[in-house]
């Protein structure tokens, strides 16, 4: 057999690049994170049937193909002016719970946990998911790995497919459940419920129960002081699927709330020469560059501001364990940015509750699926919670459905300003003069990016595995003095 | 595609041939679609044919079960050529495009977790990586350099494949 052995490397573009400046005394001046970006999306929608828009856009990413899936079918949903029925709409939100508690669970387990239960400065060798199960043990792998498949399970059989998800049509949805099917979901929704408490108890013996690194979480280099961005149900509850954006100020005052036709008033995208991606703002605000406070424009839609912006949960045991996380860290809103991970776990508790609470609804096996189509608007947007943020699908036709213009803001690109400014505060704290960048120190600074999820298959591509990491440390002058690569 | 579905049941069905990669993304989807065009083709051995858009933990549950598992992705490489194909076994591997996840684990580190956590995973794993030219651009078509070299791509895939059967 013909073996040809190479050595290739793995492009340079394929890394998230931290370029960090330092001053005249050793300090650090700034930090740029940059990744490359998709291009084209707009281009390869255009002439295209808009109702085939939700099952394209699945491939857009293959973190997160249910998010694009429900933000395009609410967008097309508007194109043609309809509403889908309550069944379809449940039906559609049980899916999406479904998506949460898997995307969730990998996020905290093979993400987040390591930096804790391994620590934040153990070898890179350590520092992963069997770093993790080694310490906690294989049967909680097991664990992962077996309600992670369980949520795809649920993925599959409602929306078609686990990834390639064709669920949704114009005005619902394009299959019902069976009793059968249904009380299988219950059955499998029980052990979300249970596993998101064992997670979520797990965080607190772990993290809590360490007084460093409740000390990193509070007092360490990752607190940024930002408006926060979540969705709100009419009781201002947290809420993926549906409802009003909502942002609160940097005290928690309601800054606006606005529905999702009325996005472009309230956010606007600045583009800087040193990205690819695009810098979403307050509108009203008005772009004031790269700072926090009470002034800036830059906002957060993270789990973290998600809690922030709403009044609660709406599901009784992640409402407890959001009023324990507020009362532990000091009332709201919190800025903490490692408290994202604690945020994401009540979340991960919420996305499990309501999936079980949907599926016991005797409306989720109901018939009427889809509202008759009897007009075409012409537009169209589509606002849910992605688990790393916000998205928004807008979308215009002619007056035969036919794709003539779309926009994307994905849950990253929201929080692209903000990830900046974390890595720079996270830079500025732990790099002295005269600092060593050990992998240690990559590692600490990459935990102030790692805490928002962040997904750039949307946007970006070709990033293998953990993030590959290259930190630059360069002078004034921009000459390189220091490099850490991380494959 | 002619993708068995389920667990593999016979001892002559324990060898998948997976694709990965996003066929709406110019070359990106060549894994793909090279492995939809193979399964019209005739092997000495019975073969799952199965397509996938990301590695990472999803590849633990995907390959338990088989005895021979044969992965066709794209690479980009610093010094590589438009269509050169290369051939790792996991001893000598070099990151592909998608057999990891961003969102989870590398492919290395899914199939160490696999095997602790007692899945009976393949002894046997190949991969094939195509040098390919554009990923960042939405499009069903390659580019003009995958396009025009993809016959002999495919020929010397088939190859691979054919050499990997008959070493069984």
């Amino acid at each position: 057999m013909k073996k040809i052995l190479i050595d290739p490397i793995t492009r340079l573009e394929g890394h998230g690049k931290i370029n960090i400046f330092l001053n005249d005394d050793g300090e650090v001046e700034n930090a740029y994170f940059q990744v490359p970006e998709l291009r084209g999306f707009e281009k390869f929608c255009e002439g295209r049937p808009v109702e085939e828009l939700p099952s394209i856009v699945t491939k857009i990413c293959g973190v997160c193909p249910g998010c694009h899936h429900m933000a395009s079918g609410k967008a097309v949903d508007a194109v043609f002016g309809v509403e889908p029925p309550p069944t379809a709409k449940k039906i559609r939100e049980l899916f999406y719970m479904a998506h949460f508690v898997h995307s969730h669970i990998a996020h905290f387990y093979a993400l987040a946990a390591p930096d804790f239960v391994c620590g934040p400065t153990a070898p890179a060798a350590e520092r992963n998911i069997l770093g993790v199960i080694a310490k906690v043990g294989l049967e909680i792998g097991g664990e992962v790995i077996k309600q992670r498949r369980i949520a795809q399970e649920i993925q599959a059989l409602i929306g078609g497919h686990q990834t390639h998800v064709i669920m949704n049509t114009p005005g619902g949805v394009k299959k019902g459940l069976t009793p059968e099917q249904r009380d299988d979901i219950v059955k499998k929704s029980e052990d979300f419920v249970e596993f998101s408490k064992f997670s979520i108890q797990l965080f607190k013996d772990v993290v809590l129960g360490n007084k460093d690194y409740v000390d990193i979480i509070l007092n360490g280099p990752y607190s940024l002081n930002l408006h926060s961005m979540g969705l709100v149900d009419e009781n201002n509850k947290v809420n993926f699927y549906e409802g009003k954006v909502r942002v609160v100020d940097t005290i928690g005052k309601e800054l606006c709330k606005y529905t999702p036709n009325e996005y472009r008033e309230f956010v606007e995208e600045r583009v800087e020469p040193w990205s690819y991606l695009k810098f979403p703002y307050l509108k009203k605000i008005g772009w004031k560059g790269f700072v926090d406070g009470q002034e800036s424009g830059v906002y957060q839609a993270t789990p973290l501001s998600r809690l922030n912006a709403a009044d609660g949960m709406a599901t009784p045991i992640a409402q407890q364990e959001y009023e324990f996380m507020y009362k532990t860290l000091g009332g709201k809103p919190v800025h903490a940015t490692l408290a994202m991970h604690w945020a994401r776990l009540i979340e991960l508790i919420y996305s499990a509750e309501r999936c079980l609470e949907l599926a016991k609804d005797p409306d989720i096996i109901g018939k009427e699926l889809r509202a008759p189509l009897n007009r075409i608007v012409g537009e169209g947007v589509g606002i849910v919670e992605a688990q790393r943020g916000t998205l928004t699908h807008h979308y215009w036709t002619d007056s035969k459905g036919m794709v003539t213009k779309a926009n994307l803001i994905v849950g990253t690109t929201n929080n692209n300003a903000a990830i900046c400014m974390s890595i720079k505060k996270a830079a500025q704290g732990l790099i002295k003069k005269n600092t060593e960048v050990t992998e240690g120190t990559l590692n600490m600074i990459e935990m102030a990016f790692r805490a928002y999820d962040p997904c750039f298959s949307c946007a970006t591509h070709s990033l293998p595995g953990q993030m590959k990491m290259i930190l630059n440390v360069l002078d004034k002058d921009g000459n390189l003095i220091r490099s850490t690569k991380r494959d | 595609m002619a993708t068995s579905s389920g667990r593999p049941n016979g001892i002559d069905h324990r060898i998948l041939l997976l694709g990965i990669g996003n066929d709406i993304l110019t070359d990106d989807g060549i894994g793909p679609r090279l492995v939809e065009e193979l399964s019209h083709l005739s092997f000495n051995r019975q073969i799952t044919f199965q397509s996938a858009t990301v590695g990472g933990l999803e590849t633990i549950e995907l390959f338990a079960g088989y005895e021979t598992v044969i992965i066709i992705d794209a690479i980009k490489t610093r010094d590589g050529s438009p269509g050169d194909v290369y051939y790792f076994t996991p001893e000598d591997f070099k990151e592909t495009l998608h057999l990891s996840n961003l969102h989870d684990v590398n492919f290395l580190m899914a199939m160490e977790l696999g095997k602790k956590l007692g899945y009976q995973l393949p002894g046997d794993i190949h991969i094939i990586a195509v040098e390919i030219v554009e990923d960042e651009v939405f499009s069903r078509d390659f580019s003009p350099a995958i396009q025009g070299s993809y016959p002999q791509i495919k020929e010397e895939i088939i190859g691979i494949v054919h050499d990997i059967l008959e070493l069984k």
